[in-house]
This record gives C-alpha cells, structure tokens and sequence, in this order.
C-alpha cells in the first residue's frame, strides 16, 4: 500500500487515470435509472464550485458568499454564447472560464481591505447584484431563463441524455480536481494558508499578500465560472436566475465546511454527500436554507474541520505515533 | 553596511514612538537592542521590515538598496527576515509546513509550474521538504515534523518560528524577545542555537531582548532605545556601566556581584 502510495505521489497523473476508469464504470455497474445519472452529473458540477471554493475559503481563508454570482457569471455566459451564437460546450466552456476569471479579479478587490464578516457582506452584495442585473436584463431572457441549450456532440455522437452527459461532466470534474491538487500541494498553496493564518507574518516572509488573495479569488472564480458552464448545458440546458440564489451558496458553504475547510478531500466528500441531502429534500424547499444553516453551525460548533479533519487527524496521530513511538496527546 | 537608517522617524498621533535614530550595522554581527517598555523597539523592527510606514524624512538601507517605503513582502524577498514578539506561528498548519513557506521566495519554480503540476515539481518539493528537515533536526524539532504548530510547547513555537525565519536563508536576522518565557536551561539552548547558527549561515543578527545574559554573552555590541530615542551604543561592557542606560533601563548601578546574580537567572 505504501509502495502504491509514493507511485500515485511520483506521477499524480497516474492516479486520475485510474480515477477516470472507475468513475466510467460506475454508471453501467451501479445506476439504475436517468434521475441518478442526473444526480451524478450535478455533484460533479458541485464538486468543481466546492474545490473552487476551498482554494478561497478553505486554504486562503477569505470569506466569500459571492461564489454564486461567478457560478451565475459562467452559466450565463454559457448560456448566452449559446443564444446569440449557437456555440456549443467546448467554446462555452474557455470563454466562460475567462470572464468568470474577471469577476473573480473584482471580487479579490474588496478583500485587500476586509476581513471576516464585512468581506461576506461585500461579496454577498456582488453576488446578488449579479443575480439581480441578470433577472432584470432582457438581453438575458430576465425571469424567462434561458432554455434548449444545446449539449455537446462527439464525432457525431449527441451527449443529450443525463446518463451520457455524466461522461462530460465527469472527466471536467477531473481535471478539476487535478488543477486544484497541483496548486494547493504547491508552494502557492502554502502560500495562500500562510496568508489565512497570518498575513503580516506571511508578508514577513517574503509572501505577496495581495498577489495571493488575487490569485485564489481568481482561480477559484475559473473553477466556478467553468462549473457554471456545465450546468448551463446540462439536459435539459435550461437555466433560470432563481438557481443561483442565496439559498444555492448556502449550500455550496454547507459543502466546503462540512467536507472540511482546508482539506482536498474535504471539499469533494462534502459536495457528494450534500448534493444528494439537496435532491432529497427537494420537496421541502421551504426548510432547506434552514437545513443547511444549521448544519454549517452544527459542523462549526461541534467538528469545526469537518470531515475531513477526522481524515487528517486519524493520519497525522498514527504517522507520530510510529516515529516517536508515543501519542501526542 | 548591511543595515542603515538615518533620521527614522514615526509618531503615532503625538506620540513620537521612533525619534530621529540613525543606526548602523555592519554584516557579521549580533547587535542587541534593550531598553525599557515602550521605548521603540518592537517599532523599529517593523519600520526596518515595512510593517509600518516611517514619517517622512527618514531613510532606510538594506544591502546597498532603498527600503524605505518598501512592503513587507519586498523587504523579505530582500533577505531580511525577522521574528515576533507574539509569535505570529502559522497555527493551523503542520511544523513542515510552518518552515516550509518560510522557504517562499526561494522555490524555483513559478505559478504556471505549480498549476499544471509536472513531475518536475514534486522532485522539487522533495528537496525543499529534505532541506528543510535538515533545519528542523537543526533546531531540534524534526520527530515534531507532522504536528500542528498549535500542539507544540511554548520552548518550541519560539524555536519553530526561528527555524522558519531562517528557511528562507536570510542575510539579516531580527529576533524579537527569542528568549521570553524560556527557562533557564532552554535559555542556554537557545543561545548556543543562535552561535551556530550564526557560523553555519554567516547571518548578521539584531536581537531584542530584556535577558540580559542573551544580550551581554552574545551580542558584540548593544544599542539602548529610551523614549524613542537612542541613548547609548557600545559593547555590552560599557553599556551596563552607562549612566543614562542605568538610569533608564537597568535602574541602579550592579556591583559585580549582584551583575552574576542577574546573569544567572
């Protein structure tokens, strides 16, 4: 095990090959009707939102609640390539993850001078204003929403079903997943903890502050904006301003703190396992807002790190204990 | 010079915390700064590293270069690194790692690099991570690698912090209080870390400190800050026999041995 381990650590990219196989059998081996390929293909979408949002939050420690309005920014580029020039996901995609990159760059601009609470606020306050420029813009089909976006084609091949459409979602969730891991196991990803845990010692270092938190908004907004995108052509390709409300970052919150802030696995545990509580409670839309807020404050209350810190402190413990021979605590 | 500041000034409202102190110090050597609460120290560390702004009219030379109004973050790259008084450890991140991005500005490979995460990379890291754990079993922290920094002692967060100020191969060090807080035994440990360190990195040292066995056993020359003001400079012989250092700071003249008392503690 330990052998396969430092094989996975030498080639990284190894270790997504084998991911990319498993997670192509699962469909055929494991689902049984359209609604759970559906169900699938949405966590890989909340996936890419919750690695994107733990770069910002988790590691560079800036409160964000704006990520939905760049999750809005990316489907509705998506969305509106699509309207006025027919374009299909593999133009959508870059150009959305482009000009989500730009929101991001406005959104890092209030966090070189906020902190804590009043940074949410700030970013709240974009995120809705997005949603609200969108809902009363003609040019975006305001409250109509945007509907019949096309899904993508390969070799002449129509991805128009949620099962096939799993296949795209899956592999962009991958490389997802690949991005983040390389930057946060990076020196950038010290960085951007170092920034989160103390930035006048971080600058003391020689640590860009500013560069840091600009780069994480900015990378994690492409991860949103990109993640937006794929929801835009997901089947039936119908997006509406009301899928991106403050309820939406609720959850996507709900994912990163209770997966775990600061921690890779974290993040994507909790996208699984909340997406599926949000289909499932589908039926009481009025009390999630109240589910999720709850469980952010149970999880911040009683497992501040989440799942993930269980992860991370069941290794750590046992990797002290066999070097030293004695617990450390 | 390695370091020079020239009529450094900084007031916070009417409060003259830095009054024109004109300051030399040449490479290779440990200079310790005393005086009483209050009197400027801590301030001027963080106007030399860009913590704070200097008023106008002052002017700071690192290395040959301008720093005045340098950022923080500028003036590290530099290869000025320094210690704080409260510790300012990277609490929710593993000893490695606390160390680790002390190394930041000398990694060699750029943003791009890390976002594709080539194999080159990881190689990297390794000898970074290896180096690194050299300073560790430097300082005396290597089994505590994997931990928190939350989860060390107080003895070790002050060794921790110094080992990450080192990291990133500074040529000035500026410690603030290394020495607070520690027993007598980890005092002695400390300072003998401190002469290494000094002849495995040729650093040149300033160190704050209100121990004076620190101070008078390893610094070659100390300045006295009162007020804001620099009220005597010279070898630690002279200073504890200065007057106006006597009166300000060590609050009566020691026989000698009422000076060995004091030392041993």
């Amino acid at each position: 095990m330990d052998k396969f381990k430092e094989i996975i650590r030498q080639y990284p990219f190894l270790g997504f090959i084998i991911a990319f196989i498993i997670l192509m059998l699962i469909p055929s081996v494991f689902f049984t009707d359209l609604y759970q390929s559906h169900l699938a293909s949405l966590i890989c979408i909340n996936i890419i939102v919750a690695a994107g949002l733990n770069i910002v939050k988790g590691f560079c420690g800036q409160v964000t609640v704006g990520h939905v309005g760049i999750y809005a920014v990316g489907s509705y580029t998506a969305g509106c390539m699509f309207l006025y020039l027919g374009s299909s996901l593999w133009l959508t995609l870059p150009a959305a993850i482009l000009i989500a990159g730009l929101f991001g760059v406005a959104f890092a601009i209030p966090s070189f001078r906020l902190e804590g609470p009043y940074l949410a606020l700030a970013t709240l306050g974009g995120g809705e204003a997005i949603r609200l420029f969108i809902e009363n813009g003609d040019f975006f089909m305001s409250t109509y929403g945007i509907s019949n976006i096309s899904q993508p084609v390969i070799f002449g091949v129509p991805f128009d079903t949620p099962d096939k459409y799993y296949y795209i979602a899956m592999p962009v969730m991958l490389i997802a997943i690949y991005f983040s891991f390389s930057v946060l196991r990076s020196s950038v990803g010290r960085a951007f903890m170092a920034v989160r845990e103390d930035p006048i010692s971080a600058a003391a270092s020689g640590i860009n502050v500013k560069k840091h938190k600009m780069l994480a908004f900015v990378l994690s907004a492409m991860f949103a904006g990109g993640a937006g995108a794929v929801y835009a052509h997901l089947p039936p390709g119908y997006i509406h301003p009301n899928n991106y409300t403050v309820i939406e970052m609720v959850t996507f919150l709900a994912m990163v703190v209770f997966g775990g802030l600061g921690h890779i696995w974290g993040g994507i545990i909790g996208a699984i396992i909340i997406t599926i509580v949000y289909d499932l409670t589908r039926p009481l839309y009025e009390y999630q807002l109240f589910i999720f807020g709850l469980t952010i404050v149970f999880t911040i209350l009683f497992m501040p790190k989440g799942i993930g810190g269980f992860i991370d402190k069941y290794f750590i413990d046992r990797r002290f204990k066999t070097k030293t021979g004695a617990m450390s605590k | 010079m390695l370091l020079k500041t020239n009529k450094l000034m900084k007031a916070f409202g009417g409060l003259k915390a830095i009054n024109k102190v004109d300051f030399e110090l040449p490479a290779n050597e440990i200079r310790g700064i005393i005086g009483p609460n209050g009197s400027g120290k801590s301030t001027f560390f963080n106007l030399v590293s860009g913590v704070y702004e200097p008023d106008p009219g002052s002017y700071i030379e690192f290395d040959g270069k301008d720093i005045t109004n340098e950022p923080p973050h500028k003036v590290g790259e530099l290869g000025l690194a320094r210690t704080f008084q409260l510790l300012r450890l990277y609490q929710d991140m593993s000893v490695i790692n606390n160390v680790m991005s002390g190394y930041h500005t000398l990694v060699p490979y750029n943003f791009i690099d890390a976002v594709t995460g080539r194999k080159k990379i990881w190689d990297q890291e390794k000898v970074i991570k290896e180096e690194m754990m050299e300073l560790l079993s430097f300082v005396g922290l290597a089994d505590y690698a994997e931990l928190n920094a939350s989860e060390l002692s107080g003895g070790q967060r002050r060794l921790l912090v110094l080992a990450r100020a080192i990291a990133g191969k500074p040529k000035l060090l500026m410690l603030d209080e290394p020495a607070a807080g520690l027993s007598p035994v980890n005092v002695d440990n400390l300072m003998k870390i401190l002469m290494r360190l000094k002849e495995k990195y040729g650093l040149t040292l300033i160190i704050i400190e209100h121990i004076l066995k620190v101070v008078m056993d390893t610094c070659s020359k100390v300045t006295v800050l009162d007020h804001g003001e620099k009220i005597a400079e010279g070898a630690p012989s002279q200073i504890k026999d200065d007057n106006a250092v006597i009166e300000a700071y060590l609050g009566k003249k020691m026989d000698d041995e009422e000076m060995r008392k004091a030392l041993a503690v």
